[in-house]
C-alpha cells in the first residue's frame, strides 16, 4: 500500500525538509486533540519547542525555494503577486476552519446540556455577541482556541511579500527580522486581538523563524556545510543542554506532585519562557535543533527514500491541503475523544486521524499532477520546485 | 478506600496530633462512609505547611479563599455545600478546640488578576495563616495570557511573604476537569502553567484537575454526565469529596511539619 504513495513524492529536493514538515503536521494534528495519549509523547513535553516552530521554520525553506527562483525568473511584481494569492487562499481556509470550530462548539455545548458548572466557560462568544464575533473574526483580531496557527502564517506570508526585494540580500533581509524581533520583544510590538491584550502568536516576534527559513533555503548548501561545520564535542554538549532542559521541564512540571521540589528560580525562569513572542530560548533550541538535524540525517539518507517514510515526505509536499485537514479532522478527533477517551477510541482517533491526512495528501499531489510526473533520475538533486 | 497509598496518608492524617495540642483536642481515627473519595497519590503529596502548622498550635486557623464560579457555587445546592464551607466543617471537626475560620472571595468570571487585587485589599486584615487559590478557568475559557496569570500569582506570593513571611501558606487550585474544556479550549498550557506558577513562588499545586479526572476515569463521580435531575446532588458530592481531600492535604501538610 506504501509504494503507490512513494511513487507519488516529488523528486530532487531536500526530503528531509518535507519529512519532518510532514512529522510535524502529524504532530500539530496530535497536539490539537487534547485528551490524545500521544501528546504526552511530542517534542513540547521535553523541549522548549514543538511543532509549530518547525512548521514555521520549514514554511519559511519551501516558501524561499519555490519564491526565490520565480523572483529570479519573474520578478517581484509577479512573485509578489503569487504570494498575496497565497494568502487569500490561506485566508478563506481559516475562515472555513473558523465556521466549522464554531459549529463544533455549539454542537459539544447543546450535547452538554448547558451544565450550571461550566457556566464560566463562554467559549462561544458568537452566544454573546454574534455580529461582532463575526466581524472580529474576519478581521483576525478573534481566534478561537486551537485556530491561531493559520492567522499567524498567513500575515507571515504577507510581510514576506513585502520583504520580497530583499531575498537576494541574505544580510540586509536577517538585519530587519532580526530588529523586527528585538522591537516585538522589548518595545511590545503586536497586533491587538479582541477581547484579549495582542494574538496569540505575535507575527512581529514569529517572522524571524520563517525568514531564517527563507536565508537557509536560499543559501549554498555547500557554503552552510563550510560555514556550520559538523563539530563532535559541540554536538554532545548541545544534546547535553537539550537532555538538561528536558528533565528542568518535567522538574517543574511534574516534581512538586512527586515530593521533588524545583529551586524557586529555575521555575521563575521557566514561567518567563513564552511561547507568544518566541522567547529566545524556544529560537535557540530551534536552531541547535535545525544544526543537529541537518547533521545526523543526511540529505541523502536511505531511510527518507523508504517506503516508511513516503507518507510522511508525501504530507510535507502538499503541506497546506494536509494542514487545514489536520485542523478540520482535529475538531471529529476531540468531539470523538470528548464522547470517550478509552484506550479504543484513542487508538481508533490516532490511526483514522493518520490515515486521512496521508489520503489528502495523496489525493492533493494526485490532482495536480505530481504523480503523473515521471521520476526522471537526470533532476539535478538540490532544491528543485516548491510549494510553500 | 480503593487507593491504598491514599488510604494511609488519610490515616496518618486521621491520627494526627500536632505539638502544644492537648491529646484531647485531636479527634480518633474514625472514617465516615461519606469521606471515602480515594486520591490518586500524586494528589495528595503535600509539602511542609508551617504557617497553618503554628496557627493550629496556637488554637486559630485563618483561611483566605479565593477564586471563581465553582468556589462561589459550582452548580451546588446552596452555599453551605461548596467545597470551602465543607472545608472548614471538616476541618473543625477534625482539629477540636480550633477555631477554624474559612472567609471566600471573587466569583463568576473573575480573573487572576482580579484574585490578587482581592488579596492585596484583604489579606493584611484577614491576616490568613492559609491561602487556598482557586484559578485557571477563566484565563483558559477566553484564552488569556499564561503568562500574565502566572505573573500574577508570583507577585501575590512575593508581597504575601514580605508582609506576612512564613505565616501564611499558599496553595494554588487548578481547573475542575471536563471533556468538553478539555475539548474546547487549549487547557494544558494553563496547567503547564499553574504548576510553574506553584514552582516558582514556593506554594503547592491542589489539582483539582487530576483529582476530578481520577474520579472520573474509576467512574465514581462525573458530573459532566450527571443526569439534569441529579447534578445538584452530584455537584454536592463532588464539593463534599474535594473538601474531604483537601482537609486530608492540609492535616497532611501539618504533619509533615511536625516531623
Amino acid at each position: 500500500m506504501l509504494r503507490p504513495i512513494a511513487s507519488l513524492v516529488r523528486p530532487g529536493r531536500d526530503l528531509r525538509v518535507d519529512f519532518i514538515r510532514g512529522l510535524a503536521l502529524w504532530f500539530i494534528f496530535i497536539d490539537h486533540t487534547p485528551g490524545n495519549l500521544l501528546g504526552s509523547l511530542t517534542l513540547r513535553n521535553v523541549a522548549f519547542m514543538d511543532a509549530t516552530e518547525a512548521f514555521v521554520l520549514l514554511a519559511g525553506f519551501a516558501s524561499g525555494l519555490a519564491y526565490g527562483r520565480m523572483l529570479e525568473r519573474e520578478g517581484w511584481a509577479s512573485t509578489a503577486a503569487r504570494v498575496a494569492g497565497r494568502c487569500g487562499t490561506l485566508y478563506v481556509a481559516h475562515i472555513f476552519l473558523f465556521v466549522v470550530f464554531t459549529a463544533q462548539v455549539g454542537f459539544s455545548a447543546a450535547a452538554l446540556d448547558q451544565a450550571a458548572y461550566l457556566d464560566e466557560l463562554a467559549l462561544d462568544p458568537f452566544g454573546d455577541d454574534p455580529y461582532r464575533a463575526m466581524l472580529e473574526a474576519l478581521l483576525l483580531r478573534y481566534q478561537p482556541h486551537f485556530l491561531d496557527i493559520l492567522p499567524l502564517y498567513i500575515v507571515l506570508l504577507a510581510m514576506f511579500a513585502v520583504a520580497l526585494p530583499l531575498v537576494r540580500r541574505p544580510l540586509a533581509l536577517l538585519g530587519v527580522a532580526v530588529a523586527l524581533y528585538l522591537a516585538a520583544r522589548w518595545l511590545g510590538l503586536a497586533l491587538p486581538a479582541w477581547r484579549r491584550s495582542a494574538w496569540f502568536f505575535n507575527p512581529f516576534a514569529w517572522q524571524l523563524l520563517f525568514i531564517i527559513g527563507v536565508v537557509l533555503a536560499r543559501a549554498d548548501p555547500a557554503w552552510l556545510a563550510k560555514r556550520f561545520p559538523w563539530h563532535r564535542g559541540l554536538a554532545v554538549l548541545a544534546i547535553l543542554v537539550l537532555a538538561a532542559v528536558a528533565v528542568a521541564l518535567n522538574l517543574v512540571w511534574h516534581g512538586p506532585a512527586r515530593g521533588w521540589y524545583p529551586p524557586e528560580p529555575l521555575a521563575a525562569w521557566v514561567a518567563t519562557v513564552d511561547k507568544t513572542g518566541l522567547h529566545p530560548a524556544r529560537l535557540a533550541t530551534v536552531l541547535v535543533a535545525v544544526w543537529l538535524v541537518a547533521h545526523l540525517l543526511p540529505a541523502q539518507a536511505r531511510f527518507l527514500t523508504s517506503r516508511w517514510a513516503a507518507p510522511f515526505v508525501l504530507m510535507g509536499q502538499q503541506s497546506l491541503p494536509v494542514f487545514c485537514a489536520s485542523i478540520a479532522l482535529s475538531f471529529l478527533g476531540r468531539l470523538a475523544l470528548e464522547a470517550s477517551d478509552g484506550v479504543a477510541m484513542l487508538a481508533a482517533v490516532n490511526l483514522a486521524g493518520l490515515a486521512a491526512l496521508v489520503a489528502v495528501g495523496v489525493v492533493a499531489a494526485w490532482y495536480s499532477g505530481e504523480g503523473r510526473r515521471k521520476p526522471t533520475p537526470s533532476l539535478p538533486a538540490g532544491p528543485g520546485t516548491a510549494t510553500p | 478506600m480503593r487507593n491504598p497509598a491514599a488510604a494511609l496518608l488519610l490515616a496518618l492524617a486521621l491520627g494526627l496530633t500536632p505539638p502544644g495540642i492537648p491529646e484531647s483536642r485531636a479527634q480518633p481515627a474514625v472514617a465516615q462512609p461519606a469521606d471515602v473519595c480515594a486520591a490518586p497519590a500524586e494528589a495528595m503529596d503535600a509539602a511542609p505547611l508551617p504557617g497553618v502548622f503554628a496557627a493550629v498550635a496556637r488554637g486559630e486557623l485563618r483561611i483566605m479563599v479565593v477564586g471563581s464560579a465553582s468556589t462561589a457555587s459550582g452548580g451546588t445546592s446552596s452555599t453551605a455545600a461548596t467545597w470551602p464551607r465543607q472545608l472548614q466543617a471538616r476541618l473543625a471537626a477534625r482539629l477540636q478546640g480550633v477555631m477554624v475560620r474559612v472567609e471566600v472571595f471573587g466569583g463568576r468570571g473573575t480573573t487572576a488578576a482580579d484574585h490578587a487585587r482581592i488579596i492585596a485589599g484583604e489579606a493584611p486584615r484577614l491576616r490568613p495563616h492559609l491561602l487556598i487559590w482557586q484559578l485557571g478557568t477563566v484565563e483558559a475559557a477566553r484564552g488569556l495570557p499564561a503568562e500574565e496569570m502566572s505573573d500574577a500569582v508570583q507577585e501575590a506570593a512575593a508581597r504575601l511573604t514580605a508582609t506576612r513571611g512564613e505565616l501564611t501558606d499558599l496553595v494554588l487550585m487548578d481547573m475542575q476537569f471536563s471533556r468538553f474544556f478539555r475539548a474546547n479550549a487549549n487547557v494544558e498550557p494553563y496547567l503547564d502553567q499553574l504548576r510553574i506558577a506553584a514552582a516558582a513562588s514556593g506554594a503547592q499545586l491542589f489539582s483539582r484537575w487530576a483529582l476530578m479526572k481520577h474520579w472520573v476515569d474509576i467512574e465514581r463521580l462525573d458530573l459532566e454526565r450527571a443526569p439534569r435531575d441529579r447534578r445538584k446532588a452530584v455537584a454536592d458530592e463532588l464539593h463534599a469529596c474535594i473538601a474531604g481531600v483537601l482537609t486530608a492535604f492540609i492535616l497532611d501538610g501539618i504533619e509533615r511539619d511536625h516531623r
